[in-house]
């Protein structure tokens, strides 16, 4: 370096020669040193900010990279501004069914079973698109020829406004409150009565929204239409040519209000109109077992509608839902060419209460203090108790060429069920239930007897 | 005071703060704006409360103004933005359309309730003896400046460049282009944002002379000192109007749509405009115009406008993936 070499000869012939350190040269010397340690200072100032800077460029890089998430609500991927998603979720539960006055000639046996092993991929495209495919693989399935699996959910759902959204696809028809409960959220292993009457899922196409700042939902679709209980597959035969209307209110007036006590009230009506053809469903008690079946040559053959008021009350760690249904369905005995309307109706009502404190919740519950194994935490404790009826039109059984036999049929069915729910945490619970059914008609040794059923399980859900 | 009328009192008081709304919005601005805004909130929380009773807290987002649009346009929930220039509310307006082609003309103004310029903020002494924009361009003189591409202060500083250019040569866009990709040429150091520029210059102690907003410069020396700083006005600058609006889809879906209107408004009241006079912005009121008359130096200010052809115009020759600045800046 020039400068430098110039400088410490100079530095130095001032030193040996004796010339005064205030000499011209040594003067000019220093004043280089001086211009060369502000060039140089300068220098590693401008690298260290542009360090500093580039620093700050990957961590703002960072903020716009796509988002990996992990943890109890499930699998995540998500872009960083939020418009694209994809969820992986799904629940497993597995079952065990036992009937304590166990009864050869008219009682199913004791058994294992995986009652729903649903994978969900869910997500957003967009912002405003959402879609969602539920599989099941449970166990003893039979909807799908040949395969035990099929396709429970498969919709898109675009949200143009949160007050006008339209679903295309495969879902649930917006009707019963417990129905459009997650299977994963149920208070009891399995649903009541009114659900029975009410129709599962359908493929249509409905819309629907949120409404005064979420306190009114709406929604209003048209669907292929099921029988009673039903769902229509996607690879089923549609029997008709017609189409069910199915609609549903629901409101929650008070859920942005302070008041705790108000808060969790909701309450809405459903229904659906529509007609219907081909072979109609029976029920089946709590226990899962069949208590009413129509004659082998009745068929459904004209306009079907149902009504369902609907209800739930969580206030704290209380829950309440209760629900009506009335279904009332033409139907047509082949056999000798009867034609008439029957009207069932069915009802439940279900309380919870959560020992451990928790916020009892329509949606899944969060335990305060999740189990820990050695730990202080116990999970979420839960009891429940339900009464849930279902009444057969009574015309069923009555006059020339009757749509079932009063023999192997009830003409209603009431269920009083008692249940313990353990949430190790947001993703495990275990349920204990028993239910005793009380059937009114028949003579077969179920109806005669009634039912005890206990019925126990494991689930885990993400 | 009867003891009825003080319980009347406490009762009607006690009624009000519980009917009382908490209400929350979110200015996102542009890097110096900072202070400004800090006191101008707290004045209108205190406005709005005494006029309905509701307690409106805001929260502020900074950055550079482009850079600020951005995140706007991808998502971040603005009930207003107060940006730098209008070209940026305009992106907003073009890409994530929350809000209308025309929200320029929803305040006096064209939206701009305060105006500014760029000056040159030097070291005391001012060792290189800068004066004017020829200074910049020679060598050995460190400039500092934000990025164009990130920064609404570094467009402004940028066309004043331009303009200064055009006026010395008669016009000639290609000695204008030179004299600036010249002066580019001094700047060590790109920042995203104002503020960054400001902190490279006077606290990392980098470069001769900082292209300041005007308030940035004044706000350098009120908090660093006199003794360290000293503000050198050129020849010629540029009128820069910073500009404001509601981005009405967000505010409709949040329930503020009153609200942020009347906080923008705010702006062009005594108070607001008093604050702008204050945090060493160019007031519009004639009242705080002629308080803070002696603050402002006078100089000639070129219009976006007229020596540019509006803002889109300028930021299609000039900022533009392909314009002039990708041309002359090759980092």
């Amino acid at each position: 370096m020039k400068i430098r070499s110039k400088t410490i000869t100079a530095l130095v012939a001032a030193g040996l020669f004796g010339f005064g350190p205030k000499s011209i040269a040594a003067e000019e010397s220093i004043a280089e040193l001086k211009t060369l340690i502000q060039q140089l200072d300068q220098k590693i100032k401008v690298l260290e900010r542009k360090q500093e800077l580039d620093k700050d460029t990957a961590s703002e890089k960072s903020k716009t990279a796509a988002v990996v998430r992990a943890g109890p609500g499930g699998f995540q991927l998500r872009s960083a501004d939020t418009n694209f998603v994809l969820k992986i979720r799904g629940y497993v539960q597995a079952d065990a069914r036992f009937y304590p006055d166990d009864n050869s000639s008219g009682t199913k046996n004791d058994t294992f079973l995986l009652r729903r092993v649903r994978p969900i991929f869910e997500g957003t495209l967009y912002d405003r698109y959402d879609f969602r495919v539920m599989l099941d693989f449970p166990s003893g399935n039979t909807i799908t020829a040949n395969n035990n699996g099929l396709v429970q959910d498969a919709y898109l759902n675009a949200r143009f406004f949160p007050e006008f959204q339209l679903q295309i696809g495969k879902f649930k028809e917006p009707v019963g409150l417990e129905r459009l409960q997650s299977g994963a959220n149920l208070l009891f292993i399995e649903r009541s009565y009114p659900t029975q009457l009410l129709p599962n899922r359908d493929v249509g196409i409905q819309i629907q929204g949120d409404l005064f700042n979420n306190t009114l939902n709406y929604q209003i679709g048209a669907f292929n239409g099921v029988a009673d209980g039903g769902s229509g597959d996607t690879d089923a035969t549609n029997f008709d040519d017609e189409k069910d209307i199915a609609a549903r209110l629901f409101a929650t007036p008070f859920r942005n209000s302070d008041k705790d006590a108000l808060r969790g009230l909701g309450f809405g009506i459903a229904g659906t109109f529509g007609d219907r053809e081909g072979a109609p469903r029976g029920y089946v008690s709590a226990g899962q077992q069949s208590f009413f079946a129509y004659s082998g040559t009745v068929v459904a053959d004209g306009q079907q509608w149902r009504v369902s008021p609907q209800a739930y009350y969580y206030w704290g760690p209380f829950g309440l839902v209760a629900e009506y249904a009335v279904s009332s369905l033409n139907l047509r005995n082949t056999a000798n060419g009867r034609q008439q309307e029957l009207t069932h109706t069915g009802w439940q009502v279900a309380a919870s209460w959560f020992l451990t404190g928790e916020e009892n919740s329509f949606k899944a519950v969060q335990p305060i203090k999740p189990f820990t194994v050695g730990g202080e935490g116990w999970g979420a404790w839960e009891v429940a108790a339900r009464v849930s009826q279902l009444d057969i039109d009574d015309d069923a059984f009555t006059g020339a060429g009757p749509f079932a036999s009063a023999a192997t049929a009830a003409s209603a069915a009431t269920s009083y069920g008692f249940g313990v729910n353990w949430h190790l945490n947001r993703n495990v619970k275990f349920s204990l239930n028993y239910e005793l059914t009380d059937f009114d008609g028949g003579t077969a040794p179920l109806l005669d007897k009634g039912e005890q059923a206990l019925f126990l399980r494991a689930q885990v859900a993400f | 005071m009867k003891l009825s009328r003080i319980v009347l009192a406490l009762t009607l008081s006690v009624a009000s703060s519980a009917w009382a709304k908490d209400i929350k919005l979110l200015n996102v601005s542009y890097d110096p704006t900072r202070e400004l805004y800090t006191e101008f909130n707290a004045a209108f929380a205190k406005h709005w409360k005494a006029k309905t009773g509701d307690n409106v807290t805001v929260e502020q987002s900074h950055g550079g103004s482009g850079k600020q649009a951005r995140s706007v346009i991808d998502g971040l929930p603005a009930d207003v933005v107060t940006l730098a220039l209008a070209y940026d509310i305009d992106a907003i307006a073009d890409k994530s359309r929350r809000l209308p082609a025309d929200w320029q003309n929803k305040l006096p103004n064209n939206s701009a309730p305060y105006t500014s310029t760029i000056n040159f903020l030097v070291r005391k002494g001012n060792p290189k003896g800068i004066k004017d924009w020829s200074d910049l361009v020679k060598p050995g003189v460190s400039v500092i400046t934000p990025n164009p591409k990130t920064s609404g202060g570094a467009r402004w500083n940028y066309l004043a460049a331009w303009g200064y250019a055009l006026e010395k040569s008669g016009n000639d866009e290609a000695k204008a282009k030179e004299f600036v990709g010249k002066l580019f040429k001094n700047v060590p150091v790109l920042d995203s944002g104002a503020r960054g520029s400001t902190t490279t210059f006077v606290q990392r102690g980098i470069g001769d002379v900082l292209l300041a907003w005007e308030n940035e410069a004044f706000l350098a020396i009120k908090e660093f000192g006199a003794d360290k700083f000293e503000i050198v006005t050129p020849s010629i600058s540029i009128l820069a109007e910073p500009t404001v609006t509601v981005v009405d889809k967000v505010a409709k879906k949040k329930g503020t749509e009153a609200l942020a209107l009347a906080y923008l408004e705010h702006l062009y009241s005594d108070e607001g405009q008093d604050l702008a006079g204050k945090h060493f912005y160019r007031p519009r009121s004639e009242k705080a115009v002629a308080k803070y008359a002696a603050q402002f130096p006078k100089l000639k200010l070129l219009s976006i406008d007229d020596s540019f052809g509006g803002w889109r115009a300028a930021q299609k020759k000039h900022f533009d993936d392909g314009g002039i600045f990708d041309d002359i800046y090759k980092p």
